[in-house]
């Protein structure tokens, strides 16, 4: 633990206060040496909890502004309920985000596990964090309390909400500590920035179609079951209190409490649990792992040689590598999401398909950074600019056995949506060229600008001072890739303009034909370049 | 792979009578102001067990990295059983087995499917690959280990596991560096057997390593390392002189022992070769 001003009695006195202010001080400590480390953290951290305060108060001002709305009770339920799911996914993703969170630091010290707990609560409640849920649970007892029974209530509420957002967090995070420490733990951490990626599409997405039709209407019954829930019961206990429902309103205060009281009782026990058994991780790593062929499923219809190896290779990391692993689940969903949604809000084109191609494409740029230094085994291993043609091509064939079909199937699906099955050949056709260009341009820029992908850090992809260089990278390449597919959207174009709507099929064989020998180029240009700069591309990809 | 006997027929320039599985000259290295390594010259005799000893920061690192083709040196030469390493890569690669320190593994494979891997993309048939990993994997007692992932892997087993992908395509020359470090001592001893077995049959190791007891044990042949440049080369006898052990030797070489008097640091930039 840092040197803070935070010192723990060596004597075992557990007083209760004493712990309990050690610990607020301890927490406190921590908060300011997360200050002091450089300046631009500094700055960041400044920076980052001014916006959470302003943030908080204009959502607080906010809801007191919705005082009176008949859609109040919906939205505070449902933004409660979704600050409770925050607070209880929060560890899982970041596990690091607060020391005192993991208890296995605390093992050595002659605590007591009801003293801990309190005192660890206490502490909890000391952060921005906090404050910001506070500021939100404030706004909201304010917009729906009305008279002196539901205010009693409402300041019960408050301090149950701030109180069971805290304890969700600490007893999932003593839950899974163990989880949380071990390899799967991170992998499951790095996965993390996707799903907030995914989730703000779909929110997003939700709101829009919310404002459509029938607006927040629709999502009274949805608070009307969550309103049942902690720590939304808090705040619907409120409600129903200044409704006159007291029985309903004692009700959902009761089942808040009861769920405080049972998660304390949870994590008082796996805090039991956690410092007085041994840490299990390392046995359960030396269990027998799963039997599996050398040569698996794919092994067999694979070819053989380098280009079978590095496929095969190249895929198990798409589903066993988590960084390489997001990349490829976001542009997948991405790639699907906007064509798809853009069509069923009825603004989209079939074209929106090209989408698809062009992020599943941009996984050929920074092929070997993707490697990390692990790149030095495939670089032992080229001695001729005919290897490296082999390496690039087998990495270009692992990205067309799922990119091919998957953009073929987002294009259809598209086409199916917005009802233009006419376009689907040339769209199919655009979607096949855009693709080999992004091939062609990934293959030049792996080897013209690695940089490597830090794989200590769950959410930074740029290793320090090469983010420039993936920018122009993935940037410049894109631009050329666009260039580069300039003559196919020309053809498409003028072939609509001379009302010559019979040959557009011509697109789809044509940009098929001109997508792979775009990518072939590409793979052929830089593969020489390749073979030539081993050492320089290592060294940028070692970085980190 | 038949021709063991390293040949320096091929080796342009004069010959010594000792042919040389390994021979550097005028190698030389520079990151930003800092000379890494300043100019080596060195020749290392085939099928011995050769020791690289040196202080951190001598520079070991740097020049196996440049001798094994990972990083490109400023300026000098360097031979493998006689083909230029930057000139003539498809001769020297298919000689060279290496263990780097400090680079990755291909992690998220398990150990098994890491020599396949790594075999096949040497050119090996695959089922050539599977028998020899197979015993790799029994001799370097991974075999209860091949299926789990290298990520999960401890040092030593990580080490021997590299070891057994750079011993696959049956190299003339094996380049390892630190192969013991942070290694446990069964670990070590099982290492130890394979390389042992390794050079018996006049195949060359060329390993470095600050560990001196280890270098004397195991060594034939040494090159000492300081401040970029090699201080000493020679049988382990030579370089011992008259010292009682390499330790003590190595230490005088490389000039720590006047640390005590308090005299400048004169071993920097002084008595060059």
């Amino acid at each position: 633990m840092s040197a803070g001003g935070a010192t723990i009695p060596a004597n075992g006195t557990t007083t209760v206060p004493g712990i309990t202010s050690v610990f607020v001080r301890l927490k406190l400590s921590l908060l300011r040496n997360g200050l002091r480390q450089s300046s631009g953290r500094r700055a960041a951290y400044i920076l980052s909890g001014v916006i959470a305060l302003l943030f908080a108060a204009l959502q607080l001002i906010g809801l007191i502004a919705l005082r009176g709305n008949e859609h109040a009770t919906t939205i505070v339920v449902l933004l409660t309920a979704l600050l409770g799911l925050g607070w209880t996914v929060m560890p899982l993703f970041f596990p690091s985000g607060d020391e005192t969170l993991d208890p296995s630091r605390l093992v050595m010290l002659p605590l007591r596990p009801r003293p801990l707990v309190r005192a660890l609560l206490t502490a909890s409640l000391v952060g921005i964090g906090p404050l910001f849920t506070f500021c939100l649970a404030l706004g909201s007892v304010i917009s729906v309390a009305r008279g002196a029974a539901a205010t009693a209530v409402g300041v019960l509420a408050v301090a149950l909400t701030l109180l069971l957002c805290v304890a969700l967090a600490r007893a999932v995070a003593a839950a899974n500590v163990r989880l949380l420490s071990s390899r799967k733990g991170r992998d499951l951490a790095v996965l993390s920035g996707l799903v907030i990626a995914v989730g703000i599409q779909v929110v997003n997405f939700g709101a829009q179609r919310l404002s459509d039709a029938g607006g927040l209407a629709k999502l009274d019954p949805v608070a009307h079951v969550l309103s049942w829930v902690p720590p939304a019961s808090a705040i619907g206990a409120v409600d129903a209190v200044s409704d006159g429902a007291y029985g309903r309103g004692a009700a959902q205060l009761l089942l808040a409490v009861a769920a405080l009281v049972a998660l304390l009782w949870s994590w008082e026990r796996s805090l039991v649990k956690l410092m007085t058994s041994p840490d299990g991780s390392t046995l359960q790593a030396a269990e027998p792992g799963r039997q599996e062929a050398s040569r698996g499923l794919g092994g067999r219809f694979l070819p053989g040689g380098r280009t079978g190896t590095v496929i095969e290779r190249s895929l198990r990391y798409v589903w066993r590598d988590p960084k390489t692993k997001a990349a490829w689940v976001t542009s997948l969903v991405i790639g699907l999401i906007v064509p798809v949604f853009n069509a069923l809000q009825g603004t989209g084109t079939i074209y929106f398909a090209c989408f698809a191609a062009g992020m599943l494409g941009i996984q050929m740029y920074n092929q070997f950074g993707q490697d990390t230094s692990a790149f030095w085994m495939v670089a032992m291993t080229i001695s001729t600019p005919r290897d490296a043609y082999e390496e690039l091509r087998a990495r270009a064939l692992a990205l067309l056995v799922v990119t091919l079909p998957y953009s073929a199937l987002v294009t259809v699906i598209t086409a199916a949506l917005v009802g233009d099955w006419r376009a689907l050949p040339e769209a199919l056709g655009l979607s096949f060229a855009l693709l080999g260009a992004m091939l062609a341009t990934g293959a030049v820029a792996s080897v013209r600008f690695p940089y490597s992908i830090p794989q200590g850090s769950t959410h930074k992809n740029v290793a320090p001072g090469q983010a420039g260089l993936a920018w122009i990278s993935i940037l410049g390449g894109m631009i050329a890739a666009a260039l580069l597919c300039a003559p196919l959207i020309t053809l498409t174009i003028w072939l609509h303009v001379a009302a010559a709507e019979s040959w557009l099929w011509l697109v789809l064989p044509l940009g098929a034909a001109y997508g792979a020998l775009l990518s072939w180029a590409g793979v052929r240009w830089s593969a020489p370049q390749a073979a030539a700069r081993l050492p320089e591309i290592l060294t940028a990809v070692s970085k980190g | 792979m038949p021709d063991r006997a390293v040949g320096s027929e091929e080796a342009g320039g004069a010959h010594t009578a000792p042919p040389a599985a390994v021979r550097v000259a005028g190698l030389w290295k520079r990151f930003g102001d800092q000379i890494a390594v300043a100019g080596i010259d060195l020749e290392l005799p085939a099928g011995k067990f050769i020791g690289l000893v040196g202080p951190n920061g001598a520079g070991k690192t740097t020049t196996l990295s440049m001798v094994t083709g990972l990083l490109r040196p400023d300026a000098g030469t360097v031979l493998v059983g006689g083909h230029d390493v930057w000139q003539d890569p498809v001769a020297v690669k298919a000689r060279i087995g290496v263990l780097p320190e400090g680079l990755r593994l291909f992690e998220r494979l398990s150990g098994r499917e890491l020599l396949a891997y790594s075999g096949r993309l040497r050119g090996l048939p695959g089922d050539e690959v599977d028998k020899r990993a197979t015993q790799l994997l029994d001799v370097l007692d991974l075999a209860g280990a091949q299926h789990k992932l290298v990520v999960d892997y401890s040092t030593g087993m990580r080490k021997k596991i590299g070891l057994a992908a750079a011993l696959l395509h049956n190299p003339q020359v094996l380049f390892l560096d630190e192969p013991f470090e942070g290694v446990d001592p069964v670990s070590a001893q099982t290492i130890r057997g394979v390389l042992e077995r390794y050079t018996r049959s006049g195949a060359t190791v060329v390993f470095s390593s600050h560990v001196m007891e280890l270098v004397e044990s195991l060594c034939d042949w040494v090159a000492v390392m300081a401040a970029g440049r090699i201080r000493a080369q020679g049988t382990l006898a030579e370089v011992r002189g008259d010292a009682p052990s390499l330790q003590s030797a190595f230490l005088e070489l490389v000039g720590a022992n006047d640390r005590d008097s308090g005299e400048s640091l004169d071993w920097l930039g002084g008595d060059a070769r």
